[in-house]
């Protein structure tokens, strides 16, 4: 995993600076990156793996590709960050830079990259928790196919414990994967963060005080996923890309990048026999075919999501306003909900289906808590920004509780958690490949639901099936990006007019 | 529909009654604070922000109380308005003590804290909605006669986004007003519009809080702003640094309307200034 960090912030600081001084790089390359942070990355995974032992056929292979996977889920967000920092540099001190003695490595080495340093601190801090999530899946992943898997690690480690029915280890494995995950967050990533204020131009007028997980999913929220979809009011985002950021256009530019990671695959996946992959490409029936059931499997998917979502909404957003508005309790349960929020759900999923064995409850438990942590943290730092004096209207003017709730409390966390549940329900379709059907090497399944797009994919991987995988993971993106253009746009747009607290 | 030109008056009329009520059965200050002090605890430290704050705010009068940035000036009107605790020390309206907001109390903040969700007079009626005794009806009529008095006549469904920070703030006001509030509270409330804004604004705001036809008995406006003090106040209180001491009190008692550019308007100046420095 450092390994992917270092690769990630290298990445981000090439591909960053070069995007933000360059303007022509900056109109290509800010576009990709938001078409791949709106992608779920988890879906890619099977296609990665597949792709990358179709090359390299052996154990690094099925390394090489997990590093790969986390390198994605770290890679955009700090490049965003980079370019981002290098864009907002103050006028003044790029024009100093241009002074005819100060060399353009010089310039990187004691400006830009100075000037990122806090963005890259800040977003590997919110960026890990996605990486963990990521690498307790894709090891648990690689599990079902029996062949090719990772042999340490610790999704590795809690799987082999819960399918040997060692639930002493399991419990061990994950506990220590909590412990681990409580000195990185509150050790290691509060330290470096402190240590890089000092590179920031500006003090960052954020008023509130938030800790590390809590600031990653509200930052993910407003800063990662939707850009493509979203910016409206764009502070570093250029021109260009507003005028890309438009509704056909996004759509145009997202069929042209799926067909020909489509194209890609399919070829690629023909030339190589290794992994005994049809050689011809697929007749139109099959493919319709094919799509169909898709379809369906993206159906119930779909309704599974949103049902689960609305149960997300009920206990989230109380518990986020409650918990907001209380400062002692704020205080005290920040942290334990943040340790809570920090263990990633696929590694919960053998502890739940022991519990019971109904295939749908557990995946939509696995969902909930999937999705429920944005809503949370989100709303939660909805409220934390908003001035005081807002909560003291209540008592000055003797509001009852009732009517500060749906006057006051609620609106104010509107904005808050629009984008708090946009970024939800992409991170439910991420959980979904393990929520949903769940093997562990050789066995029957732990889990299953009776359809649904996760399964799809999963299954398609197990077998080997390219077709069904690439018809699957594309379909399932251009539902998301559909989904995201056509409503949660909109709805976006909507709230932050109408509830966007300013003065 | 003669809704119009028969609204001002009942207003006028219950105004008059509130005043009456008040002052004939309580004859001391409107609002008295003895002796408050604050300290607030971070890491253990004790950090003491009022020490030993004394004041009084007699009937009609308007009260500033000026200080450094960060004196506690705030914390004291908050102290006032009920929403803070102090360490030590009691405020009394009317010789009862204040330990929580009061129905008799309203106040006006820096930041116009209007709900963005709601037009202006749906932030007025906001405000009315813990009058139960009050009807919806009623509730909107005054309202909008508030609105009309402060000057937004026009303006009941604009939402505050769409309005200037002037205007916002005589929202604010209205809003305040509209409770038929015995005491008014000011928190800064010209500090977040530009010079001209609140100039115009100052010009208007003593006659619409201090009229025959109000039910304000007393004003208490917190401001660093030492020129809008002497403009507005019948009495400033100056605080010195934290933490935060009473320095001197002094009645001024220039004529009004005051001219700003009048040598005695300076020699006031100069005066607080001086205790300032």
């Amino acid at each position: 995993m450092f390994i992917a960090l270092l690769l990630s912030i290298l990445f981000s600081l090439i591909v960053g600076i070069v995007a933000a001084r360059n303007k022509r790089a900056e109109a290509i390359i800010v576009p990709m990156l938001d078409v791949f942070q709106s992608i779920p990355i988890l879906g890619f995974f099977p296609i990665v793996i597949l792709g990358v032992i179709a090359i390299i056929p052996s154990q690094i292979g099925v390394d090489l590709s997990v590093i790969l996977l986390i390198f994605t889920s770290l890679a955009w967000n700090i490049t965003f960050g980079v370019y981002e920092a290098v864009k907002s540099i103050p006028q003044d001190y790029i024009e100093l830079s241009l002074m005819p003695d100060v060399g353009s490595w010089r310039r990187i080495t004691n400006l830009y990259i100075p000037a990122s340093i806090s963005r890259i601190a800040y977003n590997t801090e919110t960026s890990w928790a996605v990486g963990l999530f990521y690498l307790i899946s894709s090891e648990i992943l690689t599990l079902g196919k029996s062949s090719y898997t990772v042999t340490h690690g610790i999704g590795v480690a809690i799987i082999t414990f819960a399918s040997a029915n060692d639930w002493t280890g399991y419990t061990y494995s994950i506990i220590s994967l909590l412990v681990a995950v409580v000195i990185w967050q509150f050790i290691f990533l509060r330290e470096f963060a402190l240590w890089s204020e000092r590179y920031k131009f500006v003090e960052e007028p954020r008023g509130v005080r938030q800790d590390p997980l809590m600031r990653f999913y509200s930052w993910m929220t407003h800063k990662s996923i939707s850009k493509l979809f979203l910016y409206s009011h764009s502070r570093g985002v250029t021109k260009f890309s507003s005028t890309l950021y438009r509704f056909k256009d996004g759509i145009k530019y997202s069929i042209v990048i799926l067909l020909a990671i489509f194209i890609a695959f399919e070829l690629g996946a023909s030339w190589n026999l290794n992994i005994g992959f049809p050689t011809q490409i697929p007749t139109i029936a099959k493919i319709v075919s094919t799509e169909k059931n898709v379809i369906i499997a993206l159906a119930y998917s779909f309704v599974r999501i949103w049902y689960v979502y609305f149960f997300c909404v009920i206990v989230g957003v109380p518990l986020g306003i409650g918990v907001a508005l209380n400062s002692k309790l704020y205080n005290g349960l920040t942290p334990v909900i943040e340790t809570i929020a920090s263990v990633p759900a696929p590694a919960l999923l053998p502890a739940i289906a022991l519990v019971t064995h109904q295939g749908e409850l557990v995946a939509a438990i696995i969902i909930f808590l999937g999705m429920i942590w944005y809503i949370v943290f989100n709303v939660m730092a909805g409220i934390r920004s908003l001035p005081a004096e807002l909560f003291e209207l209540k008592s000055v003017f003797h509001i009852s509780r009732v009517r500060a709730w749906l006057d006051i409390y609620l609106p104010a966390a509107a904005t808050a958690f629009v984008s708090g549940s946009i970024v939800a329900i992409g991170a439910a379709w991420n959980t979904l490949i393990v929520a949903e059907f769940f093997i562990v090497s050789g066995n029957t399944p732990l889990t299953q639901v009776q359809a649904g797009i996760g399964k799809t994919i999963a299954l398609a991987t197990n077998q080997g099936d390219l077709l069904s995988l690439t018809l699957a993971v594309l379909s399932m993106t251009a539902l998301i990006v559909t989904f995201n253009l056509v409503v949660w746009r909109r709805v976006y747009h909507y709230t932050t007019k109408r509830y966007a607290y300013n003065r | 529909m003669g809704v119009l030109s028969s609204n001002p008056a009942p207003i006028e009329l219950e105004a008059k009654a509130g005043k009456n009520r008040g002052s004939e059965t309580f004859q001391g200050p409107v609002v008295d604070v003895e002796r408050i002090s604050l300290e607030f605890t971070k890491e253990k430290d004790q950090l003491p922000v009022l020490a030993d704050v004394s004041l009084t705010a007699s009937q009609n009068q308007f009260i500033s109380i000026t200080g450094p940035s960060g004196c506690g000036k705030s914390s004291l009107l908050r102290i006032i308005a009920g929403l803070h605790k102090a360490t030590s020390g009691t405020v009394k309206f009317k010789g009862t003590e204040i330990t929580e907001p009061r129905g008799e109390i309203a106040m006006i903040f820096q930041n116009f804290v209007l709900l963005p969700w709601r037009t202006a007079l749906e932030n007025v009626m906001f405000a009315l909605s813990a009058k139960r005794e009050l009807s919806e009806d009623e509730k909107r009529e005054r309202a909008t006669n508030m609105l009309d008095h402060v000057g937004l006549k026009g303006f009941e469904n604009v939402f505050p986004g769409e309005l200037s920070g002037g205007m916002k703030q005589r929202v604010g006001i209205a809003r305040a007003l509209a409770l038929e509030p015995e005491v008014l509270l000011m928190d800064e409330p010209f500090s977040s519009l530009d010079d001209l804004t609140a100039g115009l604004l100052r010009k208007e705001v003593y006659s619409l809080l201090i009229n025959p036809s109000s039910s304000i008995q007393a004003v208490i406006m917190v401001s660093h702003n030492v020129e809008e003090v002497v403009e507005l106040s019948d009495k400033v209180v100056i605080l010195s640094q934290r933490p935060a001491h009473v320095v001197g009190a002094m009645d001024i008692n220039l004529p009004r309307p005051r001219d700003r550019k009048s040598p005695e308007f300076y020699t006031w100046m100069d005066k607080i200034y001086s205790l300032l420095a």
